[in-house]
């Protein structure tokens, strides 16, 4: 992670420092009430999620670990304003989430919310660079890409093509085009799971710095028990619900998680 | 069936749009191909079935008069299995509630029968009897034309006197397929009649009793037709013949192989064009099949199937569509032959024309769009018979992408990131923008080319009748007369204006080849009848010399400069050395010109004219067309506005018909064709898509990239539409030159524009139907699957 060590007077921090001392005394960035999500009618039903009671504090980094199908995708998705709650509440700070348009749930999205996922989703025909500057054209007031992509360590690949970068490289890109926009949430969807564990440690390190960096609240899906470990709270899910909600007593580095 | 089969209608039912746009495609060219090959193949078996049941002519010859025991010689003459002599000429017509005479060629039959050569197919009625001079037979379409049914009568003036005829029965003859009176190159039904009538009754009106001035022979299967050709023309020299000629010089005969020619021109020429841009979509959607099934074929190969048995399983995919395209264009083809069928029945009045296409046209069908599918799906089908197994198991790399220099890159370094994504797709994948745009101009190409038909024969109607030809009226007289005679002509009523002309009938040689056309004088300060060289230039009938129409110069191979010979066809048969003074452009017909005094010196008939050509003044109408009636040495009178309406109103039918089937088939290629390219690409950029969606952009902004792509293609695509229009145009018009119109290219700006936003407006309907896609994109599962 040289990108933030070369970057120690980078021009965000006193947006950050603005942020921390905002985000006092602020209501949770989410809070969810007996949100339920159903897919189908009657026998056929499916319950994805049930009576999900959740609050998430602003700036707070939050694991949601389960096995497949137990609904933490799902969450993450309603979340991530690209799907909806068949039942509850679903709360972004004030705003309802539940009850948004389409065209709202975009706007929330481009305004919002930074996400990273599994395959990375790179546009093939855009360069590095340029897949950020995808989203900053978007965006107010966005990092410029180029520094966007200094902090996640990609400053000599600027302008290369997704075909021309490794896994993990493309994954910091990813998350370089994520915070870009200085989301307040940053969603992340198995980040490493298509990553070998030395890459997905730079891949998670990159994460874990711009996240603390820019205080944007994070939620992080993983069926690693280990990579729980970088929480402060950690959400076990089974079955569409909440087994149970842990916080742990120190996060831990990247570089101490091993699977 | 076997599993990996139901795996293939699967495959093929879930791009199912993609498949029935590639088989529109092929369809629409193979039903032109089996419409017009079928056609051809009806037309050319009806006319051989028509000609061999009518007994057709395969010689004839005119004379200006011959004893009736000359027809024992030339039955006589080797080769020659059937003679009929018979008497015919020119007739004017007063037909009831006709303003203009109309006129009539009129021929005699046997008095003892049948005619056994151009024997006659009776419609209605009966023949009429030998020994009722009144009664007569009309050709069908004459009779159709004006309404009229047996007991009708007409009153006919031949040679100056006044008759009444009956008609008795409607016919068709073999030899009157196509109908047009002599110096008119286009048939006007209404206008022109064919007579038939008792060989006495006909002798005794034209003062040929004892005589005759024409004969028709067939020959025997086996005959030497030049030797039965130089006997014939040394018996009937001294009679005053204007030379025995073949059915290559019937003027019927000649019309149908010249429609025949046609038809297989348009049997090679738009097909073609189909089955390319067929061989082109195949290629982009089964390389999207076999991209997207990529695991699959690792899968299928790791269990055992070898690369000949999956190649074959895609190559299958392709050739499924061929056959689905074949047997839409074999359908359609049918449908659309039997269609044309019915309007060439009623318009030629052949006793019966089925269409009837035979085996080999369907098999030829089906092999061209199994071909077209074959050639378009064989890299694709390459690729998945080549990819290794575990090549094929790993995920994929992101497409390669490389930073472009030049043109593109310059373009690409001023674009927001969504238009980068748009010219950098474009330029990576080159075949498939090429196809895209390729289509989408040979669509507009295919609209442009149906909308110069229209300018062009505006053009060619607005040159002869409105530059060239000036007269209301032109007048033929039955025989050449004294200059004097204009004089009279001037004191009809309502003529404000009467200019000579002069017509012969001549044979033009040079060296070995040699023609028979009209030569025709007029006065080199002539106001009415003139001429157009190149570029549209009036110019005056050369002084000494002849000017040759275009086409006519080129089938003698003579330039300005050259001499031809100029052989009268009857009398004297003067043959005299011309140098040919000119080349001119007169758009209709293609005779030669020459100065009407000097025209009358070669023909050894100083001072003689044969027509004249006549400006009226409009009010006098009725009062002029009175007294032609009424004006006995009258062969014919040829009104320039009637002939100019019954051009347009057979053109317009024409174009009308062709301009429906050109719009449908530009619909089908240029949407079949946007369609696909957007389907593709949105099936390629789906993931692409989704993710763009997720990072918050609008359904609208998401819709620019997939639909900025076919915008920018279809962009491009116009000029090269306009471009690929024009030629095809060009080489089109040079196609359709026959003997009597040359068709030049004409730039119609209207057309233009029509054919752009015609096929533009079929881009957006595709772009606008693909782009739903987006709306359904579903972004969870989208971003969820590997790609």
């Amino acid at each position: 992670m040289t990108g933030i060590k070369d970057r120690k007077d980078c021009a965000c921090d006193r947006w950050i420092a603005q942020r921390r001392k905002l985000s006092e005394n602020m209501a949770p960035t989410f809070s969810l009430r007996k949100v339920g999500k159903r897919y189908g009618d009657g026998l056929a039903a499916i319950h994805a999620l049930r009576d999900v009671d959740l609050d998430v504090a602003e700036g707070e980094m939050l694991v949601l670990l389960g096995p497949s199908g137990s609904g933490k995708s799902t969450l993450l998705n309603i979340l991530g304003g690209l799907d909806r709650a068949t039942s509850g509440d679903v709360k972004f700070r004030e705003t309802s989430l539940t009850a948004m348009a389409d065209e709202e749930l975009t706007r929330y999205r481009r305004q919002h919310v930074g996400f990273i996922f599994q395959f990375y989703n790179l546009i093939p025909s855009l360069t590095a660079r340029e897949n950020v500057e995808l989203v900053n054209e978007i965006t107010e007031n966005p990092m410029p890409a180029a520094e966007a992509l200094y902090l996640v360590g990609l400053g000599d690949r600027l302008d290369h093509f997704p075909a021309q970068l490794s896994g993990g490289e493309q994954q910091r890109v990813a998350v370089a085009r994520a915070i870009a926009k200085r989301p307040a949430v940053l969603l992340c969807d198995e980040p490493t799971g298509a990553l070998d564990v030395r890459t997905g440690i730079r891949v998670l390190e990159a994460l874990m710095e711009v996240s603390a960096r820019f205080r944007s609240t994070t939620l992080l899906v993983t069926h690693n028990a280990d990579v729980a470990r970088l929480g402060d709270r950690v959400v076990r899910f089974l079955d569409g619900g909440i087994r149970k909600i842990e916080t742990n007593s120190g996060r831990a580095a990247p570089a101490d998680l091993v699977w | 069936m076997r599993t990996l089969d139901r795996k293939l209608f699967r495959d093929l039912w879930r791009m199912r749009i993609n498949a029935i746009a590639i088989a529109m495609v092929l369809g629409c060219g193979l039903s032109i191909f089996v419409m017009a090959v079928g056609m051809r193949e009806s037309l050319e078996h009806t006319r051989h079935e028509y000609y061999a049941n009518q007994q057709m002519a395969d010689l004839a010859v005119s004379l200006v008069r011959a004893p009736e025991r000359v027809e024992f010689d030339l039955a006589a003459a080797p080769g020659v299995a059937v003679v009929e002599a018979r008497v015919a000429g020119l007739a004017l017509l007063d037909l009831p509630g006709v303003v203009e005479p109309a006129s009539a060629r009129l021929v005699s039959l046997p008095s003892n029968g049948k005619p056994l050569v151009n024997n006659l197919v009776l419609a209605r009625g009966r023949w009429p009897d030998p020994t009722v001079a009144e009664e007569v037979l009309v050709n069908e379409a004459f009779a159709k034309a004006l309404d009229l049914e047996t007991g009708a009568t007409l009153e006919a003036t031949l040679r100056g006197r006044r008759q009444t005829l009956r008609i008795v029965g409607i016919a068709n003859s073999p030899e009157f397929v196509f109908v047009s009176a002599p110096g008119e190159l286009f048939p006007q039904p209404d206008r022109f009649a064919v007579i038939w009538m008792g060989h006495e009754a006909l002798a005794r009106a034209y003062d040929f009793e004892g005589a005759f001035n024409e004969v028709v022979f067939r020959l025997a299967p086996d005959a030497d037709q030049k030797l039965a050709k130089r006997s014939i023309d040394a018996i009937v020299e001294r009679y005053g013949s204007t030379g025995v000629y073949g059915r290559d010089r019937m003027p019927s005969d000649r019309f149908l192989t010249e429609e025949l020619r046609q038809l297989a021109t348009m049997a090679t020429f738009l097909p073609a064009i189909f089955l390319v841009i067929a061989a082109f979509l195949v290629n982009v959607s089964l390389a999207r099949i076999v991209a997207t099934e990529r695991s699959n074929i690792g899968l299928l190969k790791a269990f055992g199937y070898s690369d000949a048995a999956v190649g074959w399983h895609y190559a299958k995919s392709a050739l499924m569509l061929g056959a689905v395209g074949a047997l839409i264009g074999s359908g359609a083809g049918v449908w659309l032959g039997r269609l044309i069928a019915a309007v060439y029945r009623d318009y030629y009045h052949f006793p019966r024309l089925d269409f009837a296409a035979p085996l080999w046209i369907f098999v030829a069908a089906f092999a061209a769009a199994l071909a077209s599918a074959s050639a378009g799906a064989l890299f694709a089908v390459m690729n998945a018979a080549r990819i290794a197994p575990a090549a094929a198991l790993a995920p994929p790399r992101p497409v390669a992408f490389s930073q472009s220099n030049g043109l593109t890159g310059a373009l690409s370094r001023h674009l927001d990131a969504k238009s980068r994504v748009i010219v950098r797709r474009i330029v990576r994948f080159p075949r498939r923008s090429a196809t895209t745009v390729i289509g989408i101009a040979l669509a507009i190409g295919l609209l442009v080319v149906a909308r110069t038909f229209p300018a062009v024969m505006d053009r060619l109607l607005d040159v002869h009748f409105s530059q060239a030809n000036r007269q209301d009226v032109t007048l033929s007289f039955i025989d050449a007369r004294e200059e004097g005679v204009l004089h009279a002509v001037g004191q009809l009523p309502g003529v404000i204006y009467a200019e000579p002309t002069r017509v012969d009938s001549v044979i033009l040689h040079n060296g070995v080849r040699s023609v028979e056309e009209v030569l025709i004088g007029s006065k080199p300060d002539t106001r009415l009848g003139r001429l157009i060289g190149a570029g549209g230039k009036l110019l005056p009938p050369p002084a000494a010399g002849v000017a040759l129409a275009r086409a006519l110069a080129a089938k003698l191979g003579v330039k300005t400069g050259d001499w031809i010979d100029v052989e009268q066809t009857r009398g004297a048969r003067v043959r005299v050395s011309v140098r040919v003074a000119a080349i001119v452009d007169p758009m209709v017909g293609s005779s030669a010109y020459m100065d009407l005094d000097a025209q009358a010196r070669l023909m050894r008939e100083p001072r003689q004219i044969t027509g004249a050509n006549v400006r009226l003044d409009p009010a006098s109408y009725d009062a002029f067309n009175s007294a032609l009636k009424r004006t006995p040495t009258l062969a014919g009178a040829s009104f320039l506005t009637l002939a100019e309406q019954s051009m347009r109103r057979s053109f317009q039918e024409g174009v009308g018909y062709m301009n429906l089937i050109y719009l449908s088939f530009a619909a089908v290629m240029a949407g079949g064709v946007a369609f696909s390219a957007a389907r593709v690409t949105l099936a390629e950029q789906e993931r692409d898509l989704a993710t763009l969606r997720v990072l918050g952009f609008t359904r609208f902004e998401v819709s620019y990239v997939l639909i900025g792509e076919l915008a920018a293609l279809a962009l491009l695509a116009i000029p090269a539409g306009c471009v690929a229009g024009t030629l095809m145009a060009n080489w089109l018009m040079q196609l359709f030159q026959t003997d009597m119109y040359s068709f030049p290219y004409v730039f119609n700006p209207e057309g233009y524009g029509l054919a752009i936003s015609f096929t533009l407006a079929c881009v957006a309907v595709a772009a606008f139907v693909v782009r739903g896609g987006i709306d359904r994109l579903d972004m969870v599962a989208v971003l969820k699957g590997r790609d």
